[in-house]
């Protein structure tokens, strides 16, 4: 019985795993896309909001490092902040 | 006129090309106000300020009085951006604190420091502290009066609430569009959000900011409760400005209620200023002919310099005749 859940569990995985990863991954791209809208200042792209979006840095901060990591930048991007 | 007017809204805007006296007329104004009994909030948004000149008074960002009438007075603000900056930024990094661990905070601070100097923060300060203003002027004064800085500047300004309501939007926009696939990866195989806390921390910084620009986009567009007062000399540059002016303005939906044209020569005190005064006639007749709708209020040259209470109660004199 046990192991039939188990093969009932591994065969949802099977079917409904890649939607999942798909929609993670869209997710993904729309939190990056934030994350840039909100450090773009301090990345060299001119910020007319710069002055609201620092509201929104304590939101997003500890996202950071593994921000960079995924765009393909392996070490912070911002002298400052020495996450790595 | 200027002084019905004064009396009927409750937000003006004094506005014009540098040098054409908008702090003199905004004062005197005000001061007429006071007089009639109206609780003044007199603001002066030029980042070189000079009220405080004008009323021989240090003013700073908090209101001081500076006239006392029968029942009403006038208070004056010089908004100072960097103490606003200073607020903003303050109240950010007790958030962050608040919410990151020890080992961040350091490069967190550090973060701040560069984003104050950012070059848009400057301005956006100076609009945060008129919509506070505004905010608090609605509620305790009867007339909150600003004397604005040269017209470049001041229309930059007001495009800001348009602008940043935009941008907040687009920026809700994608939250909810990564919520949603959050929502669906999680819909697919239950599992739970650990990031819910620090989202709905963005969303609720978002919408509160979005409230607030909405907020005084709405109250600055609308004509019974907001008006804009454009100060001109008869001379061509500043006619030529003015009407600049009005045509961004109505762009931008704010009502454009009266022109003031100031220090018209007067025809009866010898031949130069005869002639000037001819000159001026042809530069009015071309403000008339592109505005009709708009109210035109001419105030004489005066002898004397615009300094002191007693020059802007001659001012103030004459701006209730017309």
């Amino acid at each position: 019985m046990r192991r039939w859940s188990a093969f009932q569990a591994g065969l949802h995985e099977f079917y409904v795993g890649p939607y999942r990863q798909m929609f993670k991954r869209e997710k993904q791209d729309e939190d990056d896309l934030f994350m840039i809208a909100v450090l773009g200042e301090a990345l060299g792209v001119p910020d007319p909001a710069a002055y609201y979006t620092a509201e929104l840095l304590p939101a997003v901060w500890e996202n950071f490092h593994a921000w960079h990591r995924r765009i393909g930048i392996p070490r912070s991007p911002l002298d400052h902040i020495g996450c790595c | 006129m200027l002084l019905t007017l004064a009396g009927e809204r409750r937000v003006l805007f004094v506005g014009g090309k540098g040098g054409v006296g908008k702090t003199s007329v905004a004062s005197a104004l005000a001061l007429a106000r006071a007089r009639n009994g109206g609780r003044v909030l007199l603001v002066s948004t030029d980042p070189a300020h000079n009220l405080g000149h004008i009323w021989d008074m240090t003013l700073s960002d908090s209101a001081a009085r500076v006239f006392t009438a029968f029942n009403g007075y006038v208070d004056a603000v010089e908004i100072d951006p960097h103490t606003t900056i200073e607020r903003h930024f303050t109240a950010v990094s007790a958030t962050m604190m608040k919410l990151l661990p020890e080992r961040l905070h350091r490069s967190a601070k550090q973060h701040l420091e560069l984003a104050k100097t950012a070059p848009g923060s400057h301005e956006s300060a100076v609009l945060e502290r008129i919509a506070e203003l505004i905010d608090h002027g609605l509620d305790t004064y009867d007339l909150v009066l600003f004397d604005t800085a040269p017209s470049g500047h001041t229309l930059h300004l007001l495009t800001l609430p348009k602008m940043l309501t935009g941008w907040t939007e687009s920026l809700l926009a994608s939250r909810s569009r990564s919520d949603r696939f959050a929502a669906a990866a999680r819909g697919i195989v239950g599992g739970e959000d650990q990031e819910a806390a620090a989202d709905s921390e963005l969303r609720r910084t978002l919408i509160a900011r979005r409230d607030r620009f909405a907020r005084m986009r709405q109250t600055i567009t609308d004509s019974t409760t907001t008006g804009f007062v454009i100060v001109t000399l008869a001379e061509k540059m500043p006619v030529a400005e003015s009407l600049d002016i009005v045509r961004q303005l109505r762009g931008l939906g704010i009502d454009v209620s009266s022109i003031v044209i100031n220090r018209r020569s007067p025809d009866d005190a010898g031949s130069f200023l005869a002639a000037r005064r001819k000159g001026e006639d042809a530069c009015l007749q071309t403000l008339r002919e592109h505005l009709d709708t708009v109210p035109l209020i001419e105030l004489p040259l005066l002898v004397r310099d615009m300094t002191g209470e007693d020059a802007l109660e001659e001012l103030a004199a004459l701006l209730g005749e017309r």
